[in-house]
């Protein structure tokens, strides 16, 4: 058996340069490498965090944003439990492509993912481009999550990926529990979800 | 005497003055305070005696010390005379030794100055031969002589040659300084000039005479951007000679459809064994460590003619309409433009082909440039290698060949996807099922798709094309295969309601009941309900066999992947992505075990459940509140078991034929659960005798035993309620229950409620209900 006690994907995804890898590493690596290069396909990284006793194994897929690799990443939408929506601040670019991202995946993804928009490289406030409240009217217009983040500085890089999986095991808990409402009677086996309509007894 | 007394004698004395002082004495005039002092000072003058006796004991022994010391005294003298003249021996040694070693430093600096005279002068005529060989050299066009003068020229000591132009023969030396660096300029321009003229013209022995001749006069860079410029030259004409031929190739031949990756491979090949020949060269004139910057100008010619290729590739093929097509019509689902699937087939086969060539020919330059690295590193600080390091990712990363071919996979997988979306709905619709067959051809048939899609995606090389073809795959087996098997268990099994009127057990009510529910079905002939229930079973084979194709499937891709990325370097990444991929389809395969669970339990309930519940209830008409006469008439004929087990056999022999093993069985463990439940809801509503309570318990002992027979599973454990009710019935007397019960228990479990034992006692007729009600259970 392995050591956890939930698991859960979350695929990292947003126009090239925003700093999608450099939030993956500093979140399951404490580093901040300076020259990145472009991702090339797609990274994968795994960190295990114990929120409130609870073992979360967090399974994170780091996309690459250039076009050509979009067919690669798209493929990888429909069993996240979490997307995580980065752009920049510095970039009003990275912002207005952010509609085309929502397109993909409303196409792509399962209707039950979470989704969070991030505004990263805070640091560089002096050369901000986008203001925070257009980002959080924007987010809430979309009910997503919105949180402004550091990777350089490291700030807001735990609550994130900390804040996704709480509430992650909330919609888990919650899945359970509706499961179980519908769980059979004992002794009548399991009730019939998908054949429900033509059940005769 | 006196002397050696003394410190005695001072000893002594010292405390006796200052213990008492004679003033204080004199002060004294208290009689005790005299007595006391008095006292002390008698005790004070005996210890004095004691002392001095003491000591004039030793007075003899000293005595003898003296004289012996006296008789030394002559033979000191003279070891003092000895030590003076030690000394000035000495101090003449040394002065001697300083003036001796002075005199080898003077002549060691002196020898040092000679050689330097030398070396100057060595220095100074070499300066000279060079500056006659060059000329000599020049004017015989001896251009490797005078490479090799100046070679010379410049290895020599910059600041000797600085030292010497102060020197006296300046101008001498000056003079030819000059000339020689005049001769310098001279060949460099001349020898570029000729490597250039002989690139120009592709003359190959030229080409490499000057090449070897370059790095001599300090211009490497040079010696390899011409040489590299050369051998692109090389490659162009020979590139596109290969293009040319490709294009105007038989489409009929066996390789047509894959030309342009046969092309392609032609190309890499070429570079490949560029690399091989001239790499010995490139080392031996021009150091280790050069092979990166040579192929940092032959990547860029890689570059071009690759992407010319690929051009060809894409207007030759239809590449990039197909792709628009195809994605057009998977935005939409229904296109009026639509590709046959098999049409893709070769071009996603090229397609692999060609970007697996890419990666093999990418490793290949990784491995070369890496050692040749390594060996010019050695000595290197950690930066160094680093930057090498980081410089060789850049150009492999960077390299237009690498993007071009990201680009191709890019417009491969949604094609892959949609060829095995169409391809697996073509098998469904296709679908048939052979007389004799537990299952149907699609489910083989999707499985072969799915497994040759990955396959070629595997083919390419690339573990981010294989992770999504993987998603890809679990994506249509998950969403759009399953869907099919779904609504196929959904249309039911149809009830058996023609069988039921034969039996003639149904009762008008519950026929009413029934074919008002399955209104459509009933409409139907029998024929087509036969087929529906065909088509049911067939599906629950269908969805158990996907299942354990699913975990076939996920094994057989796991050994080729193993197989596949073992043996390139960093592969450990790439293979944890792809089993975290490959681990999802654990998912879907238990995914359908539990749709192939419902499927059971929805044929338990529709065409097992009302057939059996009729055949326990028929219990009721058997009367169990019997006398002896009864029993062994009861005995002879058998009143009901026997034809139950018959029907049961009857029931399940229709699904014994038609389900595979794993699922007959399975559905034969719910029939068993489902004869336990009704059997002992129907117990309940009957009464018994002693008698009676004994035939019950031979006929449970029966069903047990066919039951028992016809599964692997097993089912004392669904029977322990009625086998304890049997028992209970059984009893002689009420209290008996007692034997059996709390701590005379032993090894069994009651699973029955002390009420539940209560009810039965009741059921029996015999029984007071007085004597259960005062059990104390």
């Amino acid at each position: 058996m392995e050591d956890y006690d939930y698991l859960f994907k979350i695929v990292l995804i947003g126009n090239a340069g925003v700093g999608k890898t450099c939030l993956v590493r500093r979140f399951t690596q404490g580093l901040f490498p300076p020259g990145q290069g472009a991702t090339i396909g797609v990274d994968f990284m795994i960190k295990t965090v114990e929120i409130k006793g609870v073992k979360v194994k967090l399974q994170i897929w780091d996309t690459a944003g250039q076009e050509r690799f979009r067919s690669i990443t798209q493929s990888y939408y429909r069993s996240a439990n979490a997307l995580i929506l980065t752009y920049d601040i510095t970039c009003e670019d990275s912002f207005r492509c952010l509609p085309e991202w929502l397109r993909e995946i409303e196409q792509y993804a399962n209707n039950q993912v979470v989704t969070i928009l991030v505004g990263n490289k805070i640091d560089l406030a002096e050369k901000r481009e986008v203001h925070r409240q257009r980002a959080e009217e924007f987010a809430e217009a979309h009910s997503m999550l919105y949180l402004e983040t550091s990777a350089k500085e490291s700030d807001n890089v735990e609550k994130l990926f900390l804040d996704l999986a709480c509430v992650l095991i909330r919609e888990a808990k919650q899945n359970t529990l509706d499961n179980n409402e519908s769980a059979p009677m004992p002794g009548e086996g399991k009730n019939i979800n998908y054949l429900s309509c033509c059940n005769i007894n | 005497m006196d002397e050696v007394g003394s410190p005695a004698f001072r000893r002594s004395s010292a405390p006796a003055s200052s213990s008492i002082r004679t003033e204080t004495i004199e002060s004294l005039t208290d009689l005790e305070d005299l007595e006391r002092v008095y006292a002390q000072l008698c005790a004070e003058e005996v210890e004095v005696q004691k002392e001095l006796k003491v000591l004039s004991g030793q007075q003899s022994t000293i005595e003898t010390k003296m004289l012996a010391l006296q008789r030394i005294g002559p033979n000191l003298q003279l070891i003092e005379g000895d030590a003076t003249q030690l000394s000035g021996m000495i101090n003449f040694t040394c002065s001697l030794a300083e003036n001796v070693s002075s005199k080898v430093r003077q002549l060691d600096l002196t020898k040092k100055r000679l050689y330097q005279a030398i070396q100057r002068a060595d220095d100074i005529l070499d300066l000279k031969f060079c500056t006659d060989g060059v000329q000599t050299a020049l004017r015989n066009n001896d251009y490797e002589q005078a490479a090799a003068h100046i070679h010379r020229y410049l290895s020599l000591d910059q600041s000797v040659i600085e030292l010497s132009r102060q020197g006296g023969e300046s101008t001498a030396v000056d003079a030819s300084l000059a000339l020689l660096q005049e001769a310098e300029v001279n060949l460099k321009a001349l020898v570029t000039k000729r490597l250039e003229e002989a690139v120009a013209t592709g003359d190959l022995p030229q080409v490499e005479r000057f090449f070897k001749i370059l790095p001599l006069l300090g211009l490497h860079e040079q010696g390899l951007a011409q040489f590299a410029k050369y051998l692109c030259s090389q490659l162009a004409s020979k590139a596109e000679e290969n293009l040319l031929l490709a294009m105007g190739s038989d489409l009929s031949d066996r390789r047509a459809p894959l030309i342009f990756a046969d092309t392609l491979t032609l190309l890499l090949e070429g570079i490949a064994r560029i690399i091989e020949t001239h790499q010995p060269i490139v080392e031996t004139y021009y150091g280790p460590g050069r092979l990166y910057t040579l192929l940092t100008h032959l990547q860029k010619e890689c570059d071009a003619q690759a992407q010319k290729v690929v051009e060809k590739f894409i207007q030759q093929r239809d590449y990039c309409n197909k792709f628009q097509v195809v994605q057009s019509s998977m935005m939409r689902g229904v296109s009026v433009e639509k590709i046959e699937p098999r049409e893709l087939d070769p071009v996603l086969c090229e397609v692999t082909l060609m970007n697996s060539r890419a990666e093999l020919y990418l490793r290949f330059l990784k491995r070369r440039i890496s050692a040749d690295f390594e060996v010019a590193d050695a000595t290197a600080t950690d930066s160094v290698i680093q930057e090498h390091q980081q410089c060789l990712e850049r150009l492999l990363k960077d390299c237009k060949l690498s993007c071009t071919i990201q680009e191709l996979i890019g417009y491969y997988i949604p094609m892959e996807e949609y060829y095995m979306r169409e391809t697996v709905n073509k098998a469904v619709t296709m679908d048939t099922a052979e007389v004799g067959q537990l299952s149907s051809s699609m489910v083989d048939d999707v499985f072969y798709i799915v497994k040759k899609c990955i396959s070629r995606a595997l083919t390419s090389g690339n573990s981010d094309c294989v992770c999504a073809m993987i998603n890809h795959a679990i994506s249509v087996l998950e969403t759009d295969f399953r869907e099919v098997l779904v609504t196929k268990l959904r249309a039911g099994y149809p009830a058996s309601t023609l069988q039921d009127l034969h039996r003639g057990v149904t009762s008008a009510v519950s026929l009413m009941q029934s074919s008002l529910q399955q209104g459509k079905i009933q409409s139907l002939g029998i024929e087509s309900q036969e087929q529906a229930k065909t088509a049911y079973l067939v599906t629950l084979n269908n969805v158990q066999v996907c299942s354990e194709n699913i975990s076939t499937l996920k094994k057989n891709l796991e050994s080729d992947c193993a197989k596949l990325f073992s043996q390139l370097a960093g592969s450990e990444h790439a293979q944890a992505k792809i089993d975290s991929c490959l681990s999802d389809l654990v998912n879907t395969s238990s995914k359908l075990k539990d749709l192939l669970q419902e499927g059971l339990q929805e044929l338990s309930n529709t065409a097992i459940k009302p057939q059996v519940k009729p055949w326990i209830s028929s219990f009721l008409s058997i009367a169990h509140n019997i006398e002896e006469e009864e029993f062994s008439e009861y005995e002879v004929n058998d009143p009901w078991v026997q034809q139950l087990v018959v029907q049961l056999e009857q029931l399940m022999a229709e699904f014994k034929a038609a389900l595979s093993p794993i699922i007959y069985d399975t559905l034969t463990s719910l029939m068993t659960s489902l004869v336990a439940m009704e059997l002992e809801k129907t117990i309940f509503k009957c009464t018994f005798s002693r008698l009676g309570g004994l035939q019950f318990d031979k006929e449970l002992r029966s069903l047990v035993a066919y039951l028992s027979s016809v599964t692997s599973w097993t089912i004392r454990d669904k029977f322990a309620r009625l086998t304890q009710i049997a028992t209970i019935l059984n009893l002689e007397r009420v209290s008996e229950i007692l034997d059996y019960w709390g701590p005379n228990s032993g090894p069994l479990t009651w699973r029955l409620t002390p009420a539940e034992v209560r009810q039965v006692l009741a059921l029996r007729v015999d029984f007071r209900s007085e004597d259960i009600k005062r059990l104390r259970l």
